[in-house]
């Protein structure tokens, strides 16, 4: 049995059909990728697996160590060492960036790690990732930019240590260097305690994380499913061969 | 004394008795003569009575009270002492003076932090020409018009605190003002406090009474603050459940300065408050904030007016609260741009945050403007806790209560934020916290609406 099972998932928003069955596993110690185009359902899948309340799951079940996820809350979920960055992530308005994290670490840790522990760990992550200390000041994710906010989401994953990292496009909207410098600290944090589960449009970030499965969503469904090979193929010949594709699944 | 039924011989007799210079007793007499002339204010015809009925929600019959708690009474602690600073503080308990201390280098420096009443016979000079300006009709037009409830204070004040920070003085630490009530009637603090030219103060006006006591406080506050002065004025309403309470807190702000004032309401039955400041000198710039959370049973009224008489000044009004249980408040915020202000700048904006059902909240943000060579903005939101920050949160690990926590502080930090006045947000945060956690958390309502607006975005 695999880490996280997913087995025919089917998920609505809005009263719409958005998953139409997707089947998935992963196992910790590995990175798996899922890429598609615009619309076709990877961000559904992220949310699903983190619980967010937009998104009902119709049937199917998402398993994670042996625990059926979908009736466990979203902070249930992170609990037990699921972790999603988010495409978009929110800016929450007046809530302090330090006083945020260190909630969410004592309670993923389930345990009241003392403040200055705290804030050394947290200077120490914010070094490695590049992230200022000016931001210790700051509300989360308050003004900062597309690329702040997604190095923002790692930072939060270096510090919360999940066994399951779902990152859903985090490589957009940063520049070169600022991709070599996040994709460094997904390498950081992977080792056979974490699964990751990468969610990409383009190849670039795949540079630098190396999958050991890539899959290919489209309307709703996984459409193909290969070795990193597949990223390139995607790369020369583009979606708009998902026809193909499909055959070849 | 009954606040309902004073009497020129009661009004004259108390102020005899106090050996008051006879300027003040005629003044008193005059406003006297205007509280006989008024009625109590009528929520039907008085706009600016309308949202709140004064004859429901405040209870006028009552004896004044000016006589000090038994030996023995014991007064709460404030933030201005529990500071790590020389502060300044006068206690003023059920209508009279406690005490007042003020550091001796201050003294040195000129600084009075003092009883009202003794002031007025060893500092005429200071506070004759301007005790009462604020509240009666004055050359420049700032004052006037006072309603009964403000005439009444003008008339039987009791229980006064004097400010006075001479000119380039710049008072670091806080002088506080404790108004705390123990016996059940009418309670008329007042304070005047001046701060001259360029100085600096921060004023502390805090307010408690012992949980059970049945009181109605009315109580004005006029400071003036002179050219290129920096005044921060913090009122904490921090009452127990029966107070009633209505403030008028009016600053009369000369050229160049720079005010900041900041109503934090979590206390009390009913609460009025009027945080107003009159732009005298061109160049001024005010901000006014104010924070405020009710709970079952509580009605606050928070009408911050700001008058844009000098040209070249600036404004900029935010007050947010968040509501739960059977709760209302009101937000009437006004501004006044006189034709002659041109290059005025103001903007006005309130937020309420609907915690649980049963709470309403109602926002009037009120333009009144003469000139048109100004920028003007208002705007008013009333809310719900957004469902996709409470998802970001959780998303964490971070449980619902202590998510709810957060963003309901979040709310209120982006308002204490704008301040740097040493306890302040501590205690705001705090006396919000002891609402939070009598909330029932489970109730809370969630507008998931924001969640499809982020998939249509
Ligand atoms: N909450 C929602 N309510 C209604 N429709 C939704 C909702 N969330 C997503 N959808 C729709 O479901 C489809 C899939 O959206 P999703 O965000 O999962 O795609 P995606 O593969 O992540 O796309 P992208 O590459 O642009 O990020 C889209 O058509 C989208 O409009
Ligand atoms: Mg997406």
């Amino acid at each position: 049995m695999a880490d996280l099972e997913i087995r025919d998932l089917t998920v609505e928003a809005d009263g719409t059909e958005i998953l139409r069955g997707v089947t998935l596993d992963l196992d910790k110690g590995k990175t798996i990728a899922l890429m598609g185009p615009n619309g076709s359902g990877k961000s559904t899948l992220a949310y699903a697996i983190a619980g967010h309340p937009a998104y009902d799951v119709t049937g199917g079940t998402i398993t994670w160590q042996g625990k059926e996820l979908n009736d466990l809350t979203p902070d249930e979920r992170a609990r037990l060492g699921v972790f999603l960055a988010m495409q978009y992530p929110v800016e929450v308005p007046g809530v302090s960036l330090t006083n945020f994290l260190r909630t969410a670490l004592n309670a993923v840790s389930e345990n009241d790690v003392p403040i200055r522990e705290f804030m050394t760990r947290l200077r120490g992550e914010m070094k490695e990732l590049g992230v200022n200390e000016s931001f210790l000041q700051r509300s989360v994710n308050e003004g900062f930019s597309g690329g702040e906010k997604k190095r923002f989401e790692i930072l939060q994953a270096a510090l919360l240590r999940p066994q399951l990292a779902v990152l859903d496009e985090t490589d957009s909207g940063l520049d070169v260097d600022a991709l070599k410098t996040v994709a460094e600290g997904v390498n950081r944090l992977e080792g056979p305690d974490l699964g990751v589960l990468i969610i990409t449009h383009y190849t670039r970030i795949l540079r630098y994380i190396k999958p050991d499965e890539v899959h290919v969503m489209f309307e709703g469904r996984i459409v193909a499913s290969g070795g990193p090979e597949l990223a390139d193929e995607l790369e020369d010949k583009g979606y708009e061969n998902i026809a193909g594709l499909k055959a070849t699944v | 004394m009954n606040l309902d039924a004073l009497t020129e011989d009661a009004v004259t007799g108390r102020s005899d008795a106090a050996g008051e210079p006879s300027w003040l007793r005629d003044r008193r007499l005059a406003a006297f003569k205007r509280y006989l002339d008024q009625a109590w204010p009528d929520s039907r015809a008085d706009e600016f009575w309308r949202s709140t009925p004064f004859d429901r929600r405040f209870d006028v019959v009552r004896d004044v009270v000016a006589e000090l708690p038994e030996v023995g009474v014991e007064v709460p602690g404030t933030v201005t002492a529990s500071l790590d600073a020389s502060t300044s503080l006068v206690r003023i308990v059920d209508g009279v003076v406690l005490d007042a201390v003020v550091p001796a280098a201050l003294v040195e420096q000129g600084v009075i932090v003092t009883d009202l009443a003794t002031a007025v016979v060893e500092h005429p000079e200071l506070i004759e020409s301007v005790l009462g300006s604020l509240t009666t009709s004055d050359p420049e037009g700032t004052g006037g018009d006072e309603d009964r409830t403000i005439t009444a204070n003008d008339a039987a004040w009791t229980g006064g605190a004097f400010v006075y920070v001479p000119p380039e003085v710049e008072v670091e630490a806080p002088i506080g003002i404790h108004v705390h009530v123990t016996r059940p009637g009418a309670h008329l603090p007042r304070v005047l406090a001046v701060i001259g030219h360029h100085a600096k103060a921060s004023i502390y006006l805090e307010h408690t009474s012992v949980e059970g006591v049945d009181a109605l406080v009315d109580e004005v506050v006029e400071v003036v603050a002179h050219d290129a002065a920096t005044v921060h004025l913090a009122s904490l309403q921090s009452w127990s459940d029966q107070i009633q309470h209505l403030g008028l807190h009016k600053i009369q702000a000369h050229r160049d300065t720079t005010i900041r004032t900041l109503a934090v309401t979590t206390g009390g039955a009913t609460v009025r408050l009027r945080p107003e400041t009159d732009l005298v000198g061109p160049g001024a710039d005010v901000r006014p904030l104010g924070i405020y959370f009710a709970d079952d049973g509580q009605w606050f009224d928070l009408q911050p007016y700001v008058r844009h008489i000098a040209p070249h000044a600036s404004s900029d009004v935010l007050f947010k609260g968040a509501l739960q249980g059977r709760s209302r408040t009101v937000f009437r915020g006004n501004i006044f741009v006189h034709k002659d202000a041109v290059g005025t700048s103001t903007d006005e904006n309130n937020r309420s945050l609907i915690l649980t059902k049963g709470a309403r909240a109602d926002a009037t943000p009120f333009l009144e403007i003469e000139c048109s060579d100004i920028t003007a903005g208002h705007g008013s939101a009333t809310g719900q806790i957004d469902a996709r920050h409470l998802f970001y949160l959780e998303s964490r690990g971070i449980r619902r209560e202590d998510a709810l926590r957060l963003i309901v502080f979040g709310f209120f930090r982006e308002v204490l934020r704008e301040l740097d006045l040493p306890g302040i947000e501590e205690a705001s945060l705090a006396a919000i916290e002891a609402r939070v956690e009598q909330a029932d958390l489970s109730a809370v309502q969630v507008n998931d609406a924001a969640l499809r607006d982020e998939v249509n975005a």
